[in-house]
């Protein structure tokens, strides 16, 4: 079986950094893009599993990003995690009716994102 | 801390608790002494071990063996018992009672987070539910009366709408929401105690995961003894996903297929009638 894809969507290499250690640990390849017009980009050419999304980034922010990726086609398939600073109820509660499949509030950890993984049944 | 003081309070904890403290557990015995021994008074744990040898003091000998006992935990863990929970045990025994409210047990609960998992799932059914969640540790069941986790508490294994259904954000911390506190109540209870009384009051489903783990043999029957009295016959038990019975204990036997899953053995039904 081919192994599995996980796209990293932050403007912060450090954020990014980690996350990656952490999703590879998981048993994914990871790729990285710095903001949502990058992230949709790669979206076109090969559409990952499961797409971990910050909110605030400069070019094109995580929730635009989100609402154009799911018309594109196939793009309804990743599994879409929110992963912000954002805490405010209905700043989750938007990100989730927008499409993402869950929300992650930094900081986090990896057995946060474990369970997050295991709850939309990406492992 | 001397090798003489762990072996003495690895037979403290053992005769109030049934639980073995591992040798290997020593310097984090040590480390969580620590903040006991300042929140006592006294000027180093040596110190308030020499006390307690010296003098044994109810108090003290209670909140030294409440601070070594394990109590991590978090939210819906081990997700193939909550889905046997949720999606066959809960509506079938909703149909079998007929109205009537069911008692859930998450008996060893720590700081809450299986209590409130339960209970989340019951209302999430729209059924008509008690859960009691009980600890022998006062600092954890304080945590879990308050109901208020951290960001990192709260997120581990809860997903984010169900966070925002059943918790409110209180400046750094998630509190449990009235509905969910209504339904929930937590008590202060020693599992080897238990068969000292007579129960007035028995459940439907008992979750008692990862505490007999750590336990001495004996006292292993002694827990399952009393949790088979507080179970009602048509009851179900739940124990940690890697836990079995090893003869423990003739009261209940596992149901194949549903890991943790356990119901009382027919033949201990017969007996006891």
């Amino acid at each position: 079986m081919s192994s599995r894809l996980c796209l990293i969507v932050d403007d912060s290499r450090i954020i990014r950094k980690v996350s990656r250690r952490i999703v590879e640990a998981l048993g994914f390849d990871v790729d990285e893009a710095a903001d949502g017009a990058e992230a949709l980009t790669f979206c076109t050419g090969a559409m990952p599993d499961v797409i971990l999304l910050d909110w605030n980034m400069p070019v094109m922010d995580g929730l635009t990003f989100l609402r154009r990726l799911r018309t594109l086609p196939d793009g309804g398939r990743p599994k879409v995690l929110f992963c912000t600073i954002e805490t405010a109820v209905d700043r989750i509660t938007e990100a989730l009716a927008a499409g993402a499949d869950d929300y992650v509030m930094k900081p986090f950890d990896g057995e946060i994102l474990h369970a997050k993984f295991a709850e939309v049944g990406a492992v | 801390m001397s090798p003489e003081d762990f072996d003495r309070l690895q037979a403290l904890v053992a005769t109030r608790t049934g639980n073995r403290l591992r040798r290997d557990r020593l310097n984090l015995a040590e480390h969580r002494l620590g903040p006991v021994a300042r929140r006592a008074g006294f000027d180093s744990v040596d110190v308030m071990l020499a006390a307690l040898w010296s003098k044994p003091v109810a108090s003290l000998a209670w909140e030294i063996i409440e601070s070594l006992l394990n109590g991590e935990t978090w939210f819906r863990r081990d997700r193939a018992a909550f889905r046997t929970m949720t999606e066959e045990l809960l509506p079938a025994l909703s149909q079998a009672r007929q109205g009537r409210t069911l008692k859930i047990w998450s008996a060893g609960c720590s700081t809450g987070q299986e209590a409130w998992s339960l209970a989340m799932a019951a209302l999430d059914l729209k059924l008509d539910v008690e859960v009691l969640g009980s600890d022998l540790n006062r600092i954890a069941l304080e945590k879990a009366y308050q109901g208020a986790y951290t960001g990192f508490e709260i997120q581990r294994g809860l997903s984010a709408a169900t966070m925002v259904r059943w918790f409110q954000p209180q400046g750094e911390l998630w509190t449990a929401a009235d509905p969910l506190k209504r339904v929930v109540r937590f008590e202060r209870a020693n599992l080897v105690d238990l068969s000292a009384t007579e129960p007035d009051d028995r459940f439907d489903v008992i979750f008692c995961r990862n505490v007999l783990t750590g336990m001495e043999p004996a006292a292993r029957a002694l827990v399952l003894e009393g949790l088979e009295r507080r179970l009602v016959d048509d009851g179900c038990l739940f124990l940690g996903a890697d836990e079995s019975l090893n003869g423990d204990s003739l009261a209940f036997r596992p149901v194949s297929g549903r890991r943790g899953l356990h119901v009382k053995s027919p033949t201990f039904l017969q007996r006891a009638a």
